[in-house]
């Protein structure tokens, strides 16, 4: 048997071919230089999960636990011992407290997670610390408790100013109850935000285009918007397999998303990641530090932290978690380390999520790599399409490629 | 103990239906004799690959000795075991020619079936003495009577011969062994004749090298002896001579009439050809009668998936064809799929053995083509060319003449279901030839048919067509002129070399318009619109359009948990990789299928 051994030699598959013509021998890329791996500097940020709710949203598939509040002692203890495990304090420049509800807890219950989380990750300078809290069981006792922590910013999960919708949502608060929070959130926060969700079952354009002007009028700094999706066991998935819930058509999703990135940013909003939107000097810093690839601390069933260069998730379910956590052994359910290279691609997609994208002389100090050596043809190729927009110095998303970004995330990973 | 005379000798085989108890009945028989105490080994002893025992098909024929002894006399019983399915009938015919003897096995309920009549033709064509035996009569719903009726009809077997067996319950299986000694007849043949022995199977021992099947026809063959192969002209040293016990075991001599295995350090099965005689060097015998070579009937192309290396591929087809050289595989590039390999095999079920092979015992990912028969075309200069790929046709212009295969198809089935199957048959193109009647509720319907047509879906089309109760089976009657084309298919502009096929004319809009509509469902959208047509010459006869994406973005807050998302992305990558990328096109492996899709919803 006769094989074109000679013409083989010839034939690379593209991409190859490609990173040869701009020096490179078609193997990984190589680092440069002798720089510490990202993600290994001590963290200074911190994330705590509390996983109590009134009850568990249709669309939800967060570490959640709904009608268990007699497990909020054990939580508690759990959360403290899981802390301590630090050794000492961690000094930090921004916490976020998610859930769940952080606010579902008791007045004492929370004003002791607040005490504790500030022991053991003590804010600092100018710092950040963020608390998720439903509108829907808001009382002024507890804005206090939050306030008297030291709590800067508040989240507000409010997801739409229309009754219909959240009912649909399967939401236990009702639009009034979120204007007289704000209210009386406003004066004891420096930063206020809403979460709104659209592409919900039913809803029209002129619906979503009356939540947006809500958002815009009222006393907030920072919008979070996120299209609805159907996650696998939620209940919404289900229901959408059963055809009890149709998703939106595809278009009009489209139209949602761009209709809130232009009454947004027609109001002053800068947007500053794919779903955020922030008055200046109120992007969430902690977000941020996702974005970069920055390391941080997490405690709490389903957290997830990045500590030393390994990425690890604890146990999501809050039973085991616990379990574990006082058994005295490791919560942590998933474990991985990331090597150089993925860590700087992932680091590449996750920078690119905001729309300053990723600076390509900051890129290479921080991870090591030579961006375009590191993409390699999907670069020029990604441009080409009109999706990814190059001025030399910087790379980010066009409006185009951002409706379509999670088509481009796979291309370069 | 191997010094028997050869009137003591019996050497026969099974021939049956899938399914209709060939294996179970075997193993009784070795239970029977004593050759197997009990099940040990595996549970069907005969087949032992493990695809084979996966598809209940037997592939490669096996021949194990049995010990007897009766009224003071020890007999050799040697069970020759014979593929079933039509791709291997020139392997059937070579084990058939070492044979005295076929027991024609039917099951109790089933009846006759087109495999059956096959092979029973074969076997009387053998001119070997036929045992008819009804399996499975300790079933509720046996119809023993009706099925020696079916069997008189259509096999003129005489019913006063037939042996009624459970090989599951071991019922009758006494009688049968009488029946084998007493009118099977022992084979001829002198054993002080120069040494002729017939090749009927070989398969590959990593450690040993070939081990090559042999029945003795005439003459000796001993240890230590050098012999040669008459057809394929290499000289070999016996290292080691034996039979199947059913394990193997050495002797020192194997005599006319004997059937066992030799080894003699033979580094490839490509140096055994099956059908090729044996002789020692020197002498100067004819070869037997019969030999063929091995005829390949379907190619496709096998390309390694992107990423993935075409020397692993190649390496992988090289150690696949030392152990089936009936397959075989030259080297041919696509523009679409790069370098592969244009791959030949006997028939359809062949090629998915092989491919599944590939796949699970070398690891290989592979991009499969559509497979295709041989066609031939004769040019206006009065040249015959044989094409095993589309992309093989002349320019329309250079065609005098287009030449495709038929085959002649015996279905047997309910008499229902007669007049579905000869829609079905009338729809490719089909001839009818004859029907006849079986019994009062069963019939063979006979149809020639284009061999492209039979290997597409027909078999499938009859299961659903009869219920499952229809059977077939073919074999070739020659090449036919029929006014045939080459439809390619465009994707984005761009032809797609491994997507063209060669069809009817008078189907080709039918087809065209089926294939890209499925190949708009193969086709992920991306990030642009991609056109798929199809197209003969330069007209487009038609086209589909796969939107681009419009909106794809997770617009939620993922918080910390990068992981999970990250990994779902390198999914999506990985699943990127196992395309194909024509013109940034990702085309799915599976999509290099759509093809054959006929577009019968007519």
């Amino acid at each position: 048997m006769q094989v074109p051994e000679e013409r083989l030699g010839t034939i690379a598959p593209p991409s190859v071919a490609r990173l040869s013509s701009i020096g490179s021998s078609g193997e990984a890329p190589e680092r440069l230089g002798t720089i510490a791996p990202p993600g290994k500097a001590e963290p200074r940020a911190v994330y705590v999960h509390v996983p109590f709710c009134r009850h568990r949203c249709g669309y939800c598939n967060f570490t959640v636990l709904a009608g268990r509040d007699d497990l909020a002692p054990a939580y508690l203890e759990a959360v403290e011992r899981e802390m301590s495990w630090l050794g000492q304090p961690r000094p930090v420049d921004t916490l976020f407290v998610g859930g769940g509800t952080p606010t579902h807890l008791e007045p004492a219950q929370l004003a002791r997670l607040l005490d504790r989380t500030s022991h053991w990750f003590p804010p600092t300078g100018r710092y950040e610390w963020s608390v998720e809290a439903n509108p829907g069981d808001l009382r002024a006792e507890i804005l206090d408790t939050l306030a008297a922590a030291g709590v800067t910013r508040l989240s507000l999960g409010v997801q739409s100013f229309d009754d219909r919708k959240l009912r649909t949502l399967e939401r236990d608060h009702r639009a009034e109850q979120v204007l007289r929070v704000l209210d009386a959130a406003r004066p004891r926060f420096e930063s206020l935000s809403l979460d709104l969700i659209f592409a919900v079952p039913g809803e029209s354009l002129d619906d979503w285009q009356r939540d947006l002007r809500m958002a815009v009028a009222a006393p907030i700094d920072h919008v979070s918007c996120y299209g609805l999706t159907f996650e696998r066991g939620t209940r919404f998935w289900g229901r959408r397999l059963r055809g009890q819930l149709a998703p939106l058509a595809e278009e009009l999703e489209l139209k949602m998303y761009e209709l809130a990135i232009d009454t947004l940013e027609s109001a002053e909003f800068e947007h500053y990641e794919v779903s955020n939107f922030a008055r200046p000097g109120h992007r969430c810093r902690h977000n941020e530090v996702y974005w970069r690839g920055e390391p941080y601390f997490a405690v709490g069933p389903g957290a997830a932290r990045y500590v030393g260069g390994r990425r690890e998730v604890n146990h999501r379910s809050t039973t085991n978690w616990l379990q574990r956590v006082r058994a005295g052994q490791s919560p942590v359910a998933e474990s991985e380390q990331l090597a150089p290279e993925p860590s700087a691609r992932e680091r590449m997609v996750l920078g690119l999520r905001m729309r300053a994208g990723v600076d390509r002389d900051d890129f290479q100090r921080r991870t090591g790599y030579e961006l375009d050596r590191l993409l390699g043809e999907q670069l020029p190729l990604l441009v080409d399409w009109g999706l990814l927009a190059d001025d030399g110095r910087r790379i980010r998303l066009t409006r185009r490629g951002l409706v379509v970004s999670d088509t481009i995330w796979p291309r370069l990973l | 103990m191997s010094g028997i005379d050869c009137r003591f000798i019996r050497n026969f085989c099974i021939i049956a239906h899938i399914d209709h108890g060939k294996s179970t009945l075997a193993d009784r028989l070795l239970e029977y004799t004593g050759t197997v105490a009990q099940r040990q080994m595996k549970e069907q002893l005969l087949d032992n690959m493990e695809l084979e025992r996966a598809r209940g098909i037997t592939i490669k024929a096996r021949a194990v000795a049995m010990r007897l002894t009766r009224d003071g006399q020890t007999y050799e019983l040697n069970l020759i075991d014979t593929p079933g399915h039509v791709d291997f009938q020139y392997e059937v015919s070579r084990s058939l020619a070492c044979c005295e003897g076929a027991l024609l096995l039917v099951d109790a309920f089933q009846g006759v079936e087109a495999q059956t009549m096959a092979n029973a033709y074969a076997a009387m064509e053998h001119e070997l003495a036929i045992i008819p035996v009804i399996n499975k009569i300790d079933l509720k719903q046996a119809r023993p009577d009706e099925v020696t009726e079916e069997m008189e009809h259509s096999l003129g077997i005489d019913p006063a011969d037939v042996q009624r067996v459970s090989a599951k319950a071991g019922l009758g299986i006494e009688q049968l062994i009488d029946a084998i000694l007493r009118r099977v007849p022992p084979p001829e043949g002198n054993p002080d004749a120069p040494l002729q022995a017939m090749v009927f199977d070989s398969h590959y021992d990593e450690y040993r090298g070939a081990i090559t099947y042999v029945r003795i026809m005439n003459g000796r063959v001993r240890k230590g002896q050098r012999i040669q192969f008459l057809r394929g002209g290499t000289t070999h040293e016996v290292l080691e001579l034996g039979q199947f016990v059913p394990h193997q075991q050495a002797r020192t001599e194997l005599h006319a009439g004997q059937v066992g295995y030799l080894i003699c350090n033979i580094k490839s099965l490509e140096q055994v050809h099956i059908g090729d005689t044996v002789a020692t060097v020197g002498s100067q015998v004819a070869p037997l009668p019969g030999y063929q070579q091995p005829k390949r009937m379907v190619y496709c192309g096998l390309y390694p998936s992107d990423g993935q290396d075409f020397t692993e591929l190649r390496d992988a087809l090289e150690k696949l064809s030392i152990n089936d050289p009936s397959f075989e595989f030259v080297p041919e590039s696509s523009e679409a799929l790069g370098f592969g390999f244009r791959c030949g095999f006997l028939g359809l079920l062949h090629m998915e053995i092989v491919q599944q092979r590939l796949e699970q015992e070398a690891d290989v990912d592979l991009v499969q083509t559509a497979p295709n028969v041989t066609y031939e075309v004769v040019t206006k200069r009065g040249q015959t060319l044989e094409i095993h790929r589309p992309q093989e046709v002349p320019d329309a212009g250079e065609i005098e003449e287009f030449r495709q295969p038929i085959v002649r198809v015996n279905f047997i089935l309910p008499t229902e279901y007669i007049g579905p199957v000869m829609k079905l048959c009338q729809e490719r193109r089909g001839v009818q030839q004859g029907t006849e009647y079986l019994s009062p509720t069963r019939a063979m319907v006979t149809y020639d048919l284009p061999l492209a047509e039979v290997i597409y879906d027909l078999h499938d089309k009859l299961k659903s067509a009869t219920r499952g109760y229809g059977t077939m089976d073919y074999e070739l009657v020659g090449y036919f002129p029929a006014d045939l084309v080459r439809m390619d298919i465009l994707v984005n502009g761009n032809r797609v070399d491994a997507l063209s096929v060669i069809c009817n004319r008078g189907d080709a809009d039918r087809r065209g318009r089926a294939v890209v509509k499925k190949l708009k469902t193969e086709i992920d959208r991306h990030m642009f619109e991609v056109a798929v047509q199809a197209a003969i010459g330069s007209r487009v006869i038609a086209r589909e359009t796969v939107p681009a994406i419009r909106k794809n973005v997770t617009a939620k807050c993922y918080g910390g948990d990068i992981t999970r998302k990250r990994k779902l992305w390198a999914k999506q990558r990985e699943g990127k990789k196992r395309m194909k990328s024509i013109g940034q096109v990702d085309i799915p492996q599976k999509a290099f299928m759509a093809v054959l899709t006929t577009g019968d919803e007519r």
